[in-house]
């Protein structure tokens, strides 16, 4: 089995490798965080704690899933708030997990109503032995409007509450943002203002997962309500991203710590967080559905990475596609690639010709005696939404053309994806 | 014709592989993983395929199994981990097999190397054979550090594996890719060379720290009255022939083949893939009590062989057998070009100074009376399978190794 170091500096605090639970339930007691230790995991942020005066009171049952064909959790919406257990209960927990996991990295996760919670909470997950905070500004569905992501999109109050923790403590403190905001980066700005150290996102999505067409609410069920509530897993990946990258581009930020939240399942996704600046990853949804095992393939799979890349630190491939990612406008429009199609393989289904007509150009003809499709090439534009459905595989990028009237080679346009299909 | 019998049946794509992992329903204590002879753990690397970590599942396969690409191909599955699949209780358990050649083709493809030879503790050890049990004790050893000399009688390593299953269930290049996976990681083989004849026992005990004998069964059993005919050939001398010639050899006009174990129906259906007309097959057991596997019998069965069950040859007169049935009062007589025996194998250990009783050791486990001399494969007691072989290959090398005390590379 491949064995290569995947240990990795964040903010100061040395991590064992970059896998970490994401604050909610999975790491929710010590027996939890214990075995997710025991099976790999390199650092932990526990159940988000909030002061002693919030009562939590949960809604039963606190989940729906978003499911395509025969596929579950697609995506993942829960109606969940902080943690459950006692004030001191969570401290004790967090104070034993440091004694005998010296370590791994136990990262508190805290959550107050007004700038005295937020000093006291810090000063006491200190004491209780944590290496680091992170404070959660982005919990869509709290009962209290002081609390969550109505305070992650205040900047002003980021700001204000980031000082009340540095106050509190002088532990290393990342802010948890949320996507539920169309720029982050004035809220990760006022958090650094306010002292944090680096960002964690990202924290669910507002979301109306599926509603019940006889009841007609919303799921889950709620003595027949419901409420908008935070989505989560793989189909959130492309938005965290689309966040994390936003924030490492911005004039100032470029080298932001980042821990990389949202839809995280297996290496690849964790590359790909990893490509586009995160530092260290954390992971709920993926863990619910499946359990901390999915670790260990995490883990070697991301070592087999680094071995055919060539690359010894991690910390060597952190935001390497960023300067890979432009506006819109500064994209080469110059060309277009037609696709071809690969008769040996093509088994004459027949969804291409009808995605490109019904989805696109009508540039593809079907010959009904063999069932076989052409490209007519003065009709393509080369969308290659083709390719997107062919269930085997039969379309890839072929004739790379310029467009008429502009410069450049069309030898040297790079088009092709390594990525497994 | 003799491409059908060169010509294994298509595998997954990376698509249709994920469909099917997507299938698995990742249990808990998986008993697919638990009912693995060879401990390959299929719960584990069908995890990994799931995670798109293609590579961590060849490594689980490799690790555990030495002949993991071949165990993909022939491996008895419906008796082994797919009989305990926990998705049998929606529809039909998940393809491991088919998985796990996905992986190792993978794995190939990605000239991967995956077993490591130990340091050198500087000891040796014999092996006679080069059957699965040999080649994964080999294995086993080498990573522990021993030097390891392996003796093989033919021209070719691999016993049944070269020898005997066909081509179009196995392969010879995926045999000799896995043998090469070996050699290249330091066993030496020496091949032609049959221990009490060429070298005498004595003399390998006394150049090696330990011998095994992992010789198989590797002779085809005879019934008197089919002795000195022309007429008839063993099931083992055609399947061999035929494997070694990639199925370019004179075909008859017809056969009877007389037997109903997995050897008959690969005779069968090798005999129809390369164009033999009329094959039939006569087999000792009726078909609620058949002994070959459910794929197998398909296979036969799609090739549109004849099989008569529940009849025992009663006597001979040239290309001529006559057959009575073993519970009802009928008899029949065919006459065919070529008549082949599939009715057992067995063992030829001349000069090894073991004893052996109907084939296996007399006693469980692979010690012998010699305490230098072990056994392995399938002359120790337990299933006859490859997967059986790969298991014990890997105990006896561990126990030698807890006797030898060389196992610091664990
Ligand atoms: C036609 C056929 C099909 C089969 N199909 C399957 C299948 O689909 N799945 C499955 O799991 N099992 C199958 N089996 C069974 C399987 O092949 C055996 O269980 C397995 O090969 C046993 O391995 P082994 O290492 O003990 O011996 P073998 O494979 O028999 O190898 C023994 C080797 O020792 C050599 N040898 C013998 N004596 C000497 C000597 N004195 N000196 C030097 N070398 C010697 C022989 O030449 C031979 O190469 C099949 C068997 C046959 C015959
Ligand atoms: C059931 C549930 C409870 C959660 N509770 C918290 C929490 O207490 N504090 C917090 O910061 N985030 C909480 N989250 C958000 C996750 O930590 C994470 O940011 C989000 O789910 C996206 O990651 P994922 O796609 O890997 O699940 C919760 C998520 C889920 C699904
Ligand atoms: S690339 Fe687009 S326009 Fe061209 S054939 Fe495919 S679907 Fe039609
Ligand atoms: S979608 Fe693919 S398989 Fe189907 S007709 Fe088009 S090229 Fe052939
Ligand atoms: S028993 Fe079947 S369903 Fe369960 S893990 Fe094994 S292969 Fe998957």
């Amino acid at each position: 089995m491949i064995n290569k170091d995947l240990s990795i500096d964040f903010m100061g605090v040395h991590f064992e490798n970059p896998f970490c639970l994401s604050s909610s339930p999975v790491g929710n007691c010590y027996d939890m965080c214990a075995k997710a230790f025991d099976e790999g995991w390199g650092g932990i942020v526990f159940k988000t704690i909030g002061p002693e005066h919030f009562k939590v009171d949960e809604v039963s049952p606190r989940f729906d899933e978003l499911t395509k064909e025969g596929t579950p959790f697609v995506g993942f919406k829960n109606m969940e708030q902080i943690a459950e257990h006692p004030l001191d209960e969570n401290l004790a927990d967090l104070k034993k997990l440091k004694q005998n996991y010296p370590d791994k990295v136990v990262i508190a996760s805290i959550m107050g109503t007004n700038e005295e919670d937020w000093v006291e909470l810090a000063r006491l997950v200190e004491e209780a032995g944590a290496d680091m905070i992170e404070m959660n500004l982005s919990c869509p569905q709290m009962t209290s409007h002081e609390m969550g992501s109505d305070v992650g999109t205040n900047p002003k109050l980021v700001q204000k509450y980031c000082e009340a923790v540095k106050r509190g403590s002088s532990l290393p403190m990342m802010a948890k943002m949320t996507p539920n905001i169309t720029d982050m980066v004035p809220a990760a700005k006022a958090a650094l203002a306010g002292g944090a150290d680096g960002i964690a996102t990202i924290n669910t999505v507002k979301s109306i997962s599926n509603v019940d067409l006889e009841k007609k609410t919303a799921l889950p069920i709620v003595n027949g309500k419901s409420s908008v509530s935070g989505f989560s897993g793989k189909a959130v990946k492309p938005i965290a991203l689309r966040f994390i990258q936003q924030l490492r581009v911005a004039a100032g930020l470029e080298q932001l710590p980042i821990s990389g939240i949202g839809g995280i399942e297996t290496w690849e996704d964790a590359v790909e967080f990893i490509l586009m600046g995160s530092t260290t990853l954390q992971v709920t949804t993926s863990v619910m559905q499946y359990g901390y095992r999915i670790v260990e393939d995490m883990k070697n799979g991301l070592m087999h990475y680094m071995e055919e890349q060539g690359v010894d630190h991690l910390a060597d491939l952190v935001g390497l596609a960023n300067k890979n990612i432009v506006p819109a406008e500064d994209l080469d429009r110059n060309y277009k690639v037609y696709p071809e199609i690969d008769w040996d393989k093509c088994i004459g289904c027949g969804r291409c010709f009808i995605s490109c007509y019904d989805g696109a150009h009508q540039a593809i003809s079907w010959d009904d005696k063999i069932r076989r499709p052409t490209i007519d090439t003065s009709k393509c534009v080369g969308c290659h939404l083709c390719a997107l459905v062919c269930p085997v595989g039969a379309i890839h990028p072929g004739k790379i053309v310029m467009k008429p009237g502009r410069e450049g080679d069309p030898e040297k346009v790079d088009v092709v994806s390594q990525r497994l299909h | 014709m003799t491409k059908k019998y060169q010509t294994e049946a298509p595998g997954y794509t990376m698509t249709t592989v994920m469909e099917e992992a997507a299938r698995c329903l990742l249990c808990h204590d998986a008993p697919c993983s638990q009912a693995c002879p060879a401990h390959t753990d299929p719960a584990k690397f069908i995890r990994s395929v799931r995670f798109r970590n293609i590579k961590g599942a060849a490594e689980t396969i490799r690790e555990n199994n030495a002949l993991g690409a071949i165990c993909a191909r022939v491996c008895p599955t419906e008796k082994y981990c797919e009989l305990a699949c926990s998705r049998s209780g929606i529809d039909v358990p998940i393809d491991i097999g088919g998985i796990q050649r996905y992986v190792t083709d993978f794995e190939q493809a990605a000239d991967m190397h995956i077993l490591k030879k130990g340091n050198s503790n500087g000891m040796n050890v014999a092996i006679i054979g080069s059957g699965p049990s040999g080649l994964q004790a080999a294995v086993t050893l080498l990573e522990k550090g021993y030097g390891v000399d392996l003796y093989e009688r033919q021209a070719k390593a691999g016993g049944y594996l070269t020898y005997g299953i066909p081509e179009y269930r196995l392969p010879s290049n995926i045999v000799d890719y896995e043998i090469k996976r070996i050699t290249d990681m330091g066993a030496n083989i020496h091949l032609n060379t049959t221990i009490g004849e060429d070298i005498t026992m004595d003399q390998l005990k006394a150049d090696n720290d330990a011998v095994i004998v992992a010789i198989g069964a590797s002779e085809s059993k005879v019934l008197p009255m089919f002795e000195n005919n022309d007429a008839v050939e063993t099931a083992v001398s055609f399947l061999a022939r035929t494997k070694d010639a990639q199925g370019n050899i004179d075909l008859p006009k017809d056969a009877i083949v007389i037997g109903g174990g997995d050897v008959a129906m690969d005779v069968v259906t090798t005999l129809k893939k390369l164009g033999v007309k009329h094959v039939t097959d006569a087999a000792y057991e009726e078909f609620d009590e058949f002994r070959a596997s459910k794929k197998e019998l398909a296979g036969a069965e799609a090739e549109g062989v004849t099989i008569l069950d529940g009849y025992i040859p009663d006597s001979i007169d040239g290309h001529t057998v006559t057959f009575k049935h073993r519970h009802m009062n009928s008899k029949l007589t065919i006459e065919a070009d070529k008549i082949i025996l599939a009715i057992g194998q067995t063992v030829n250990a001349n000069n090894l100074g073991i004893r052996l009783e109907h084939g296996e050791s007399p006693s469980a486990g692979y010690k012998t009376r010699d305490e230098k001399v072990f056994i392995t494969g399938d002359i120790a007691q337990g299933d006859k399978t490859v997967v059986y072989a790969v298991q014990k290959g890997k105990e006896v090398a561990d126990e030698i190794d807890s006797i030898l005390g060389g196992n610091h590379n664990d």
